[in-house]
């Protein structure tokens, strides 16, 4: 009995820990975004004044890189879960050669380091005259993505009881429609989880972005945050932190809300990350 | 799951259905990388013409100080980062497995550092520890722990340390995800019949949980030595690299390359980090494959 | 391969990409601060106005290193737009040499421009290139010790130091003193962190004008008793003699140092022209208290100031290089200027607007940036600027750090810089 109760202080203490470790950053920034100068904290109470800043200057581009960032992440997202349902249809579904050679290539596809991309990148999308657009962004972000949502996609797929898709055929279905009208629906969370996962690396992705973009045209928030400079080229703290707690705020809300699609998605992905 | 899965229909549909993935993979990484493989052969500079040398760039890496120390920082850093994320990682999972009340909540407050962007979360630990007014600086002097403001990230072990907070924050969350997954694969019956058999909660979790959980921690031992092989963005945020280059990592190191225009150089740099890479990818896809496909 | 690769890729992204090119317009390239673009906007569009040549501004980011990526993109990729830019100094010899600016020689003979009003040693050094003209002076920069008027009176000095010993000094002097209320206080604030303004400073301090780092046939001689003595100094500084702030290897750039002089932390600092109209900003704690003075030097050396500054350039790919060339004399005449000077506290390019009366009373420290202009020197004009630089800054803040000896640092860096110019030769 009383070496339960030991353990169970120690399981509070520990979960408090953890806690404290995850969230004091957040914590601090939100406080930091809050205050008149960041190294007075709360010092003649808390104020908005760094939210209206940054919101409030259009030469700031904060806006712009939010509008860049929601832009290029919903289409990354939806066009990689298109492509991702149909290759994992084809996979769980239908007659092919190579399936498991796709997936364990999309996989270590998966594992390559960015940087080795980034060179013939630049110069291509310099060449297409696609430096500054979202398409720059968006196809290698896709490609990028597609394996997670691919593994993904795929083990939800499989537990689809083939039944289903033998009784839309009976009833003259093509393979085509067999994903859209019943697919798609039974594995609508998986999908969800598999276009929010998808969602939040597009929203994440720093180093094409860093090198794809040189202007607010279609620069996205992670970059934006990392250059954010003041008027003079100061670094202004307290609204960086602004623009870093309004930027976190809907990921942290999402996360909280979903987390259980989440973890479900990343498991479930074998352990891609 | 290739190959298990009853087939439904047949035909050349499916080549359809995922030729859309192929392009795209192909090309936006398959033919980058080929093409990155192919510049690394020639002298490409901007300001200069485009000339084939060779290995040249290779052999220039191998006797390059800069590479060398970005190379050596990156080892270093994963040698230490690494087993400690797992560690963390692992107590955290260990943590989140229990009966706790608001279990969602704790689980989403273990999300969060994951899913925020690393060059907004590299922000923060940078205002942490500035010299003037950051919060490190601030609870070292009031709680007496140092006489003045510490200078972090003034010094190459302090810039590793303060990389290694930044990033083991970031990065023990996820490992702690699929260990939970690892976790509660354990059957329960096993840790009670232990429990019958009068061991301690420790001793459950040494003798009965952790070699069950071998496979999982080995992948994720692989992915993150993987994903830390590649490491940029917090550098890039937090310390630039410096000071004096101390804390550059190869893929920031190749970075600064294409860059300054030498396209030659940052390729033959970044395709020396691939081949790596590429070994660990073909030994993680082998062990992640156990027990899914075959 | 790529040939069939290229076009197929475009048309799959031709989808996306939103198509916004109006042609036969004059592009005007400009990065800067918000207010600088503002004032910027007004005068291409009042040019477009009273020339009858459509022309737009295409606007860059704050940053200097993404401007200089954002230029590298359309050069690179010989494309018509921008057809004129503004470049920094330091990229001048690299764009040069790439073949990327039109000569403007021509231009400025063939219609008579005068080139004299323009700072000659300017042009000289970072506008003529293997014999033409890549570009002339729009903004000239160069490297100020500003110094707190009441701090040198208040300690019985009468006039700022001249040499580094007695910055040195002074700086211990009033430090000593104004510590006591003021335990943040330091003597002397400069730029330290790794980045381009770290070789500036360290120019001044060596004070042996353009032979500190002096490249001949891709040859560097760092390791000299003058450069060795320069990086001893800064490095003492700050751990050992304690006038500098011991984040200033680590976070002090032009924002850093001058925030914090203007806060009344530091009897003296080392900046740019611009700070001046900052510092006596109405709610600036050090307005009225700030004089300025050329940088001191070593005893036997001279002073030097870095010159920086920004260039008005044309792409050699513009589609218009007659529009071009009147939209840099537009840019660079008297008037225009003036207007810059008045508006931005830019230095002019050219000589003329110094002397100017309206100019003069809203700047009286423009008298003094003349002497101050004519000791300044340019970092070396070579196409491979960028890369030895990088070299030399991470070995300078390694040995600011402490983790090196400045010997051993300038040279591990002057092997590696020569290394790197014969690569990029």
């Amino acid at each position: 009995m009383k070496s339960e109760t030991t353990e169970r202080i120690l399981l509070w203490a520990g979960a408090l820990a953890m806690a404290v470790f995850c969230l004091t950053p957040f914590l601090y920034m939100f406080a930091v975004s809050l205050s008149a100068r960041p190294d007075q904290i709360g010092a003649g109470g808390f104020t908005p004044a760094n939210y209206a800043t940054v919101l409030g200057t259009p030469s700031l581009h904060f806006l712009d890189y939010l509008r860049n960032s929601l832009i290029v992440s919903a289409l990354s997202a939806i066009i990689t879960v298109l492509i991702a349902s149909l290759a994992a249809y084809a996979i769980t579904r239908l007659e092919m050669k190579g399936k498991a050679v796709v997936l364990f290539f999309v996989l270590a596809v998966s594992m390559f380091p960015q940087v080795s991309l980034i060179g013939y990148l630049f110069k291509l999308m310099s060449d297409l005259g696609l430096i500054n657009t979202y398409a720059a962004l968006v196809a290698p972000y896709v490609a990028w993505i597609l394996p997670l949502s691919l593994w993904i996609l795929v083990s939800y797929f499989d537990q689809i009881p083939r039944e289903l898709d033998r009784a839309a055929i009976v009833d003259g279905c093509s393979p085509a429609q067999v994903l859209y009208k019943v697919i798609l629906p039974v594995a609508l969370p998986g999908v969800l989880s598999t276009a929010l996962l998808s969602f939040i690396f597009a929203f994440n992705e720093f180093i094409f972005a860093l090198i794809l973009t040189t202007d607010y045209s279609a620069r996205t928030i992670p970059v934006g945050i990392a250059m954010f400079q003041g008027l003079h080229g100061e670094i202004p703290w307290g609204n960086i932190m602004a623009a870093s707690a309004i930027t976190t705020a809907p990921i942290m809300l999402l996360t909280a809300v979903f987390q259980r699609h989440i973890i479900q998605g990343l498991t479930r992905g074998a352990v891609k990350g | 799951m290739a190959g298990r899965g009853e087939v439904v229909t047949g035909g050349r549909e499916a080549y359809f259905f995922i030729a859309p993935l192929l392009l795209f993979v192909f090309a936006f990484i398959v033919f980058p990388i080929a093409g990155t493989f192919f510049s690394s052969f020639f002298s490409d500079v901007t300001f200069m013409g485009k000339k084939f040398i060779f290995l040249s760039n290779y052999t220039h890496a191998f006797s390059d100080p800069g590479f060398r120390q970005a190379f050596g920082f990156t080892l270093t850093f994963i040698a230490v980062a690494v087993p400690l994320e797992l560690f963390i990682g692992t107590a955290f999972a260990v943590i989140l497995d229990q009966e706790l009340p608001l279990r969602g909540l704790w689980r989403a407050c273990v999300l969060i550092p994951w899913a925020i962007p690393s060059a907004v979360s590299a922000r923060i630990w940078q205002l942490i520890y500035n010299y003037g007014y950051g919060l490190a600086n601030f609870i070292a002097v009031h709680s007496g722990l140092a006489d003045g403001p510490v200078n972090w990230t003034g010094t190459a072990s302090g810039s590793f340390i303060a990389l290694l907070a930044a990033d083991v924050w970031k990065t023990a969350p996820f490992v702690a995800l699929i260990v939970l997954a690892g976790l509660q694969a354990v059957p329960s019956d096993l840790k009670a019949q232990a429990r019958v058999d009068r061991a301690t909660s420790f001793q459950v979790f040494r003798l009965v949980t952790l070699p069950l959980l071998k496979p999982v921690l080995t992948v994720a031992l692989l992915f993150r030595t993987i994903d830390t092989l590649r490491i940029f963005d917090v550098i890039y945020v937090l310390t630039g690299g410096g000071p004096g280059g101390s804390t550059t990592s190869v893929s920031l190191y190749a970075y600064n390359y294409f860059a300054g225009g030498d396209f030659g150089y940052g390729s033959a740099v970044s395709m020396l980090l691939f081949m790596v890479s590429f070994g660990l990818s073909w030994l993680y896809v082998r062990l992640a494959g156990f027990g899914e496909a075959a | 391969m790529k040939k069939i690769y290229l076009p197929l890729l475009a048309a799959a992204l031709a989808a996306f990409s939103a198509c916004s090119k109006k042609p036969a317009e004059l592009v005007f390239s400009v990065g800067g601060a918000p207010n600088e673009i503002e004032v910027w906007e007004r005068i291409i569009k009042r040019f477009s106005e009273e020339k009858g040549v459509p022309a737009s501004l295409l606007r860059q980011p704050t940053d200097s290193d993404q401007r200089r990526q954002g230029l590298l993109v359309p050069l690179k990729s010989e494309k018509a737009n921008p057809d004129v830019f503004l470049a920094d100094i330091a990229w001048i010899g690299q764009f040069a040499a790439s073949g990327w600016l039109e000569d403007l020689a021509p231009y400025a003979a063939k219609d008579g421009t005068d080139l004299k009003p323009f700072w000659p040693k300017v042009v000289d050094f970072a506008d003529r290139y293997n014999g033409q003209l890549s570009a002339l002076p729009a903004y000239v920069d160069a490297g100020l010790l500003y110094y707190r008027t009441d701090l040198l009176n208040k300690y019985g000095f009468k006039a700022p130091p001249a040499t580094w010993p007695e910055l040195l000094s002074v700086s211990l002097k009033i430090q000593a003193g104004e510590k006591k209320a003021n335990p943040d206080f330091f003597g002397f604030v400069w730029q330290g962190a790794q980045y381009e303004g770290l070789v500036c400073d360290f120019l001044e301090f060596a004070s042996s004008g353009e032979k500190a780092i002096a490249f001949s046939d891709g040859v560097v001689k760092l390791d000299t008793p003058e450069n060795i003595r320069a990086l001893t100094f800064m490095r003492d500084t700050i751990a050992k003699n304690r006038i500098s702030p011991p984040n200033t290897y680590t976070e002090m750039k032009e924002e850093e140092v001058r925030t914090f002089f203007q806060e009344g932390k530091a009897a003296f600092e080392r900046n740019w022209p611009y700070a001046w109209g900052l510092h006596q900003q109405a709610d600036s704690p050090v307005k009225g208290k700030v004089g300025i003075a050329p940088m001191p030097r070593f005893p036997g050396g001279t002073s030097v100031s870095t010159l920086g500054g920004w260039h008005i350039a044309v792409s050699r790919f513009s589609d218009d290089k007659a529009g071009a060339w009147e939209l840099v004399k537009y840019i660079t005449s008297p008037a225009v200027q003036k207007e810059l000077a008045l508006e931005l506290g830019w230095n002019p390019g050219r000589m003329d607007v110094y002397s100017d009366k309206e100019v003069l009373k809203a700047y009286p420290h423009f008298a003094h940036l003349e002497k101050i202009f004519a000791n300044a020197y340019p970092r070396p004009n070579i196409p491979y600027y960028t890369q030895v630089s990088s070299i030399l800054q991470r070995h300078l803040n390694s040995a600011l750090s402490g983790a090196s000896e400045p010997g051993a640092a300038l040279k591990a860096a002057e092997s590696e810089m020569n290394e790197a110019a014969a690569r990029y030769r």
